[in-house]
């Protein structure tokens, strides 16, 4: 792959000390971040900002959706010191807002919710002032892993569609575009003063009228927020890059959403779905 | 003082990195904070940032090597 195929625009700052400085930290409290293990773009201004999205249960993923950097293997022992660990690094990282993602843990009866729920409940007790946002795999959908995490008080609720349904079978084939749907409208339900969050992938091969469909299909499960980044191919073997969105059609998408009635839109190449999370809270 | 610059292993499971482009000639001072190479992944293009105000002595591989994380690519006086 040749630098001049990459656009100007996915150029990105890298500060050895600073990247250093939090990756040490998170090895040191046997922490993953979802920056490190997907390969993130943005590490390097994040982990100087001092901001990671801390990833739990491991960092072993149960499914293997094919635009993913993270590993997929058979998944690790949850560790019971893991939300005590994540609470003390949040609090060292003076992080105001705290994100945590997870691997997707198919083999846990309860997909991993328990431990959303003890990370959330420490946090609380240890950073009493910041806000959490948990981003969710689909838990199968299944009401009462759902159930536990909104019982735990996040402030955002996020979980990704990822692409348009009609990629899914090619790059989430473990995944239903239904049942992601079902988790937004079902989290904001029991839970609606919590803000309800996805994102999605373009440059996959989507077109515009599928991802206007898509956008219409989120809202009306009443999500609150939207995140639409890049697609950023990890490797060869992963699912091919279609093409790179110039930051004028990010631009577009972003007021055909907000046109659309969401509340707040990111948009842009290097958007992630936890990228400045903070923002979207407070806006 | 005289000292060398390293290819960063940007994710512990790097192994090497191209250097796709040089942004300092040699001879040419730089100062704390600017990009001063560029490494070329499969997601990006990261430009490295200067640790210090310096002047770049000595370029060791030419843009387009692949390099060993953590093998020197350059001599700097900083």
């Amino acid at each position: 792959m040749s630098a001049a195929r990459k656009p100007d625009w996915l150029k990105v700052p890298y500060n050895r000390d600073a990247v250093n400085e939090v990756a040490e930290m998170m090895r040191s409290l046997k922490l993953n971040t979802v920056c490190n293990s997907a390969n993130c773009p943005n590490l390097g201004e994040c982990y100087q900002k001092h901001t990671a999205t801390f990833m739990i249960l491991g960092s072993r993923c149960t499914r293997n959706c094919r635009f993913c950097n993270v590993t997929h293997f058979h998944p690790e022992p949850v560790d019971p010191d893991e939300p005590e660990n994540l609470a003390a690094a949040a609090k060292r990282l003076g992080l105001r807002h705290v994100v945590i993602t997870q691997v997707t843990r198919d083999d846990l009866p309860d997909g991993g919710a328990g431990q959303f729920a003890a990370c959330l409940n420490r946090l609380h007790e240890v950073c009493p002032g910041a806000t959490v946002e948990v981003l969710i795999s689909d838990m199968k959908g299944d009401r009462a892993c759902l159930d536990t995490v909104m019982a735990a008080g996040p402030d955002v609720l996020n979980h990704n569609v990822e692409t348009v349904p009609e990629l899914y079978a090619a790059v989430r084939p473990q995944a239903v575009y239904e049942r992601s749907l079902e988790v937004l409208r079902y989290c904001k339900q029991v839970r609606p003063e919590a803000r309800t969050k996805t994102g999605f992938m373009v440059g996959l091969g989507e077109t515009e009228d599928q991802i206007a469909r898509l956008m219409d299909d989120v809202l009306a499960t009443g999500c609150d927020i939207l995140t639409i980044g890049q697609y950023l191919q990890p490797s060869p073997q992963h699912y091919p890059l279609a093409r790179y969105v110039t930051p004028e059609e990010f631009a577009r998408y972003k007021e055909l959403a907000l046109s659309k009635g969401f509340k707040y839109v990111a948009s842009a190449p290097l958007v992630r779905s936890s990228y400045r999370a903070a923002e979207a809270l407070e806006a | 003082m005289k000292k060398n610059i390293v290819m960063p292993r940007l994710r512990e499971e790097m192994r090497s990195g191209v250097l796709c482009a040089w942004l300092k000639e040699e001879g040419e001072a730089y100062q704390k904070g600017e990009p001063i190479f560029e490494i070329e992944t499969d997601k990006v293009v990261n430009q490295v940032e200067a640790a210090a105000d310096g002047v770049m002595l000595r370029q060791l591989v030419e843009e387009g090597d692949e390099v060993p994380a953590e093998a020197a690519v350059a001599e700097v006086e900083e």
